[in-house]
């Protein structure tokens, strides 16, 4: 009918188009990455950004078309894509008004493990004052029921923690006890070494999650964790069977430590985790934490083996899944749900702001609180760089607002960083200001020298060219993205 | 296929009745009080009163004159589906009867007016420029007549919100006097981009009601083009998310054809990414009538063709969470892996099955075809269930 | 060993100079000059370098000298834009263009 217009209608007549914000890294010696300012990224080549740049795009190219509709340009056919873009960026950092989410609770720091990595354990099963004690233990719980967050998890750690269990069932009961319009999920990171009976049924009763150690295959797990009996992995198996028969599967998970035994295993490891019926794994960077001494170059060294280690890792994941067996990869979907969606996961080491007080807070045995995990680690060490003050002596405001939290929150935020801010990675990556403490003593570091960076820019542009190269990935990866 | 409207004849007729809504009852012996709201079906005209009008599908010629009855007319056969409760319009000056309510279907459409802003290629209602606001009236007596236990009414036109708060207090009238009946609005969205528009249908706080508003594709100027109309994407979008921000339900539908086949797992993307609070995203098969006849070389594609397209497009919204339907299509042009988001159709008077279909093992589970479909055109690769 | 690399003032600023010999400061390091119309920087590598990787080495910087150009650009372009976005992502009313 003549009365029907041609699409040509209803394409910009003129060439002119406006750039929206995005920034460009290079994928390859080809290719660039180019993500938008909501995160989204495309791939395109060198000639094709330039000409993107210097506004010669044709609007009919189908490039053309497909920029316009992942907001990386507009022109006279719309201008909502502002609109979808502010929203965007809001949901991405709407988690931060939650503030803390994530409280660790350190019972004890006893232990009968003598793990290698380990920097914090005190061998000795039977010196209470490495106890947390309940005066303690009802300071820390008040500031965490002062964080605004409508959900708290309360994580217990040690030492291991079930070598002081009465006072983590005093933490439990008194938090529901005591909490107003507040959700709290509870989690044990135990060795499984010492479950009972006794313990589960108290488990199963609140609803408590178990995250246990599992390191591999037996040899590589009981060689990295020695313990009076040598039989570390035998008990880890044990116990995670009784913990599933109490409380489920979904309720009870596992970690891994990469050590430099680990590096060369990774398949051992996952067929590990396969065996055990886990349908997640989460392949950890190495801990430079025992590394600090060590030179630059021993440093990347060990980052280009680890990421080989990865690499190889999530190969063999990929394969898997193409297999039918659906086992997910955590680092790499924490990262694919930064990409994917505008959901933040959450995970600490890749927040930008910084996870460090804003997601995760620890009180240590001692009262003392540290703004995360391995703050509290290096504290171990001798640096209490990261000591935010004491759970009896210091109010909410003294810990949360002091300026040894503040500082390198500010310091670090990535998208006020030199070379954070022009990378296209920023949205997927984090600020880690206690790991460039601990290897340059600095909360930025320098980045071009930072392991952290080179780690993370690494995995991002191998993730990329991997759903480049095949369909098969990108949709489970897209998967993976929305498990988180 | 039902022919909801026809010529009707009077056999004899009172004075100045005017057009009205009668509900259909096949019983003589009504209360006298409630007769008037009626209209009495039967084979042949009765000597009763007070009925609102009499429906005789044939007139017998050696009955005796009718003293008492009045407003007897006789209607074409095809309209032996009515059923008691059913809700029928009678123009007696017209000469004509449409069905308006059914009560044994699973989803009666209401229409609203025929004006409508776009000109979609595959326009089932093509638009007509006149003034039929006696359809909103008509629509609002409607609502008071049809029985509080019905499920499910859709408005629709042309563009409903072109009536602007007259729609408002349509929809209101609905939320009183049907509290328990799901209401859809079909409707391009446009008119929500006015934030305040917006809010005061918020505020109508209808529990069960949904706005269905089409978004063709990711590309604003294929969407456009599909509508024939400049900016249509932008308002719509805008519009959508002045709706969600105002507590509305929403639903995004997509006609699959030629035109929106090629990015409609991109599209799919898009609502995900940035319109993840969307209540509901439904892909829909063609129906052949209207303007899609006219414009059958641009828009037809086998179904059996998109299959592959279909599946990674549900594969999206099902990762995302995004609740999601496939409507109009048959069992047999899907992939499995489509069935769990694929619902056996969404207005049931239109449908039938063809010849090969008798033999089929899911014939119970399957949409089967709009009758415009089964006349003009449908999938080569219609295939039993064996 | 050191080297010179110039780049011409007149196409290049010295802030996307400056900015690619940062990013690249884990293969060499770099002493800045003005001169003429001339940027001259003057690359300091490690002993035990060789030829064909210093080579590649300044190749590396040529390209992301133009990357950095490329990106003070396209900043100049979206600043406005992404301010906009900026400001109606974390403002408390909501959305632009509510009509």
């Amino acid at each position: 009918m003549s009365e029907f217009h041609q699409i040509d209608s209803y394409t910009p007549r003129s060439q002119q188009y406006r750039l929206l914000p995005f920034r460009f890294t290079q994928l390859n010696d080809q290719d660039y990455v180019v993500s938008n300012i909501a995160g989204d990224f495309m791939v395109l080549p060198d000639e094709d950004l330039r000409r993107l740049i210097d506004h010669e795009l044709s609007p009919e190219s189908s490039l053309y078309v497909e920029l316009r509709a992942r907001q990386f340009v507009i022109d006279e056919s719309t201008a909502i894509a502002p609109d979808l873009l502010a929203i965007r960026v809001r949901s991405r950092y709407e988690r931060l008004a939650d503030f803390t989410s994530l409280h660790l609770f350190v019972v004890t720091l006893r232990c009968e493990h003598s793990c290698k990595y380990c920097q914090v354990s005190r061998q000795s099963d039977n010196r209470p004052q490495f106890d947390m004690s309940s005066a303690d233990a009802d300071a820390a719980l008040a500031l965490a029921l002062t964080s605004p967050s409508p959900v708290i998890k309360i994580e217990f750690q040690g030492g291991e923690p079930l070598l002081n269990f009465p006072l983590v069932e005093y933490v439990v009961c008194e938090a529901e006890r005591r909490r107003v319009n507040k959700r709290i999920e509870f989690v044990i990171a135990t060795n499984l070494a010492l479950i009972d009976r006794d313990i589960l049924t108290f488990c199963a009763e609140h609803e408590i999650n178990i995250s246990t150690s599992l390191d591999g295959p037996g040899d590589l797990h009981n060689l990295n964790r020695p313990r009076p009996g040598g039989d570390s992995y035998e008990r880890t198996i044990n116990g995670i069977r009784v913990a599933r028969e109490f409380l489920g599967r979904d309720r009870v998970g596992a970690l891994m430590t990469t050590t430099e035994a680990s590096l060369g295993r990774v398949r051992d490891i996952i067929d590990e985790y396969l065996c055990q019926g886990f349908d997640r794994i989460f392949l950890r960077p190495l801990s430079p934490y025992g590394f600090a001494i060590k030179t630059r170059s021993y440093m990347r060294y060990n980052t280009d083996r680890w990421l080989d280690f990865y690499r190889q890792g999530l190969d063999y994941v990929i394969a898997l899944n193409k297999q039918g067996i659906a086992l997910t990869e955590f680092y790499a979907s924490t990262i694919l749900s930064k990409m994917f969606t505008s959901r933040d996961p959450g995970y600490v080491d890749l927040m930008s702001p910084a996870g460090i007080g804003i997601a995760a807070v620890v009180y240590n045995y001692d009262g003392y609180v540290y703004a995360s995990d391995e703050s509290r680690m290096l504290a171990e060490m001798g640096d209490h760089h990261f000591r935010l003050g004491h759970v009896r002596q210091n109010s909410y405001k003294d810990i949360f607002l002091s300026p040894t939290l503040i500082d390198p929150l500010e310091e670090s935020f990535a998208y006020s960083n030199p070379m954070c801010h022009d990378c296209a990675f920023e949205p997927y990556c984090g600020a880690d200001p206690v790991f460039h403490w601990a290897t340059h003593k600095d909360h930025v570091g320098l980045k071009p020298e930072s392991e952290f960076c080179r780690r993370n820019m690494a995995i991002f542009r191998h993730l990329i060219t991997l759903m480049e190269r095949d369909p098969f990935v990108r949709r489970l990866f897209m998967n993976w993205a929305n498990r988180c | 296929m039902l022919k909801l409207g026809g010529h009707i004849d009077l056999i004899k007729r009172a004075t100045g009745i005017p057009a009205a809504l009668y509900t259909i009852t096949t019983d003589p012996n009504l209360p006298i009080s409630i007769r008037p709201r009626f209209a009495l079906l039967s084979d042949s005209p009765r000597d009763v009163t007070d009925y609102g009008a009499q429906l005789v599908f044939a007139d017998d010629p050696n009955r005796p004159s009718l003293t008492a009855a009045d407003n007897v007319y006789r209607v074409p056969v095809h309209f032996d589906y009515l059923k008691d409760g059913d809700i029928v319009h009678i123009d007696g000056s017209q000469r004509r009867m449409n069905t308006l309510f059914r009560k044994g279907a699973s989803n009666n459409s209401i229409l609203l007016t025929e004006q409508c802003n776009h000109y979609c290629l595959m326009c089932s209602q093509p638009p007509k420029k006149i003034d039929d606001s006696h359809l909103l009236r008509r629509a609002l007596d409607l609502v008071s007549l049809i029985p509080k236990d019905a499920r499910r009414i859709a408005f629709t036109g042309g563009e409903p919100t072109l009536y602007g708060d007259r729609l408002i207090d349509l929809i209101r009238h609905a939320k009183i006097q049907l509290p328990h009946t799901s209401v859809d609005l079909l409707s391009n969205g446009r008119k929500f981009k006015d934030k305040d528009f917006a809010s005061r249908f918020g505020k109508i706080g209808h529990p069960y009601c949904t706005v269905a508003i089409p978004v063709y594709s990711d590309d604003p100027v294929r969407h456009d083009y599909v509508v024939q109309a400049p900016g249509a994407f932008d308002e719509t979008v805008r519009g959508i998310l002045n709706l969600k921000r105002f507590g509305q339900r929403v639903e995004v539908r997509i006609v699959l054809h030629k035109q929106t086949i090629g990015r409609l797992r991109q599209t799919c993307e898009f609502l995900c990414r940035n319109l993840l609070f969307v209540d509901h995203v439904a892909l829909m098969g063609l129906e052949i009538t209207g303007f899609t006849r006219a414009n059958l070389d641009l828009l037809w594609i086998d179904p059996y063709e998109y299959r592959h397209i279909l599946s990674e497009a549900i594969e999206t919204l099902n990762t995302y969470g995004m609740p999601a339907s496939v409507y109009n299509h048959q069992l047999c042009v899907v992939n499995p892996d489509v069935e769990g988001n694929y619902r056996k159709s969404i207005s049931d008077w239109k449908n039938e099955y063809i010849e090969c279909c008798g033999a089929c093992t899911r014939r119970s589970e399957c949409g089967g075809f709009f009758s415009s479909s089964k006349m003009y055109r449908y999938s080569d690769h219609i295939k039993p269930y064996v | 060993m050191t080297v010179n690399v110039d780049f011409d003032s007149g196409v290049f600023s010295l802030d996307a100079v400056k900015a690619a010999c940062y990013a690249l400061v884990d293969r060499f390091t770099s002493d800045i000059e003005l001169s003429d119309r001339k940027i001259i920087c003057r690359l300091t590598f490690s002993d035990s370098i060789s030829e064909p990787a210093a080579s590649a080495h300044i190749d590396r910087l040529r390209k992301e000298v133009l990357d950095q150009d490329l990106r003070r650009k396209l900043k100049a372009e979206t600043e406005p834009i992404r301010n906009l976005i900026l400001a109606h992502a974390f403002s408390k009313t909501g959305l632009i263009g509510d009509e």
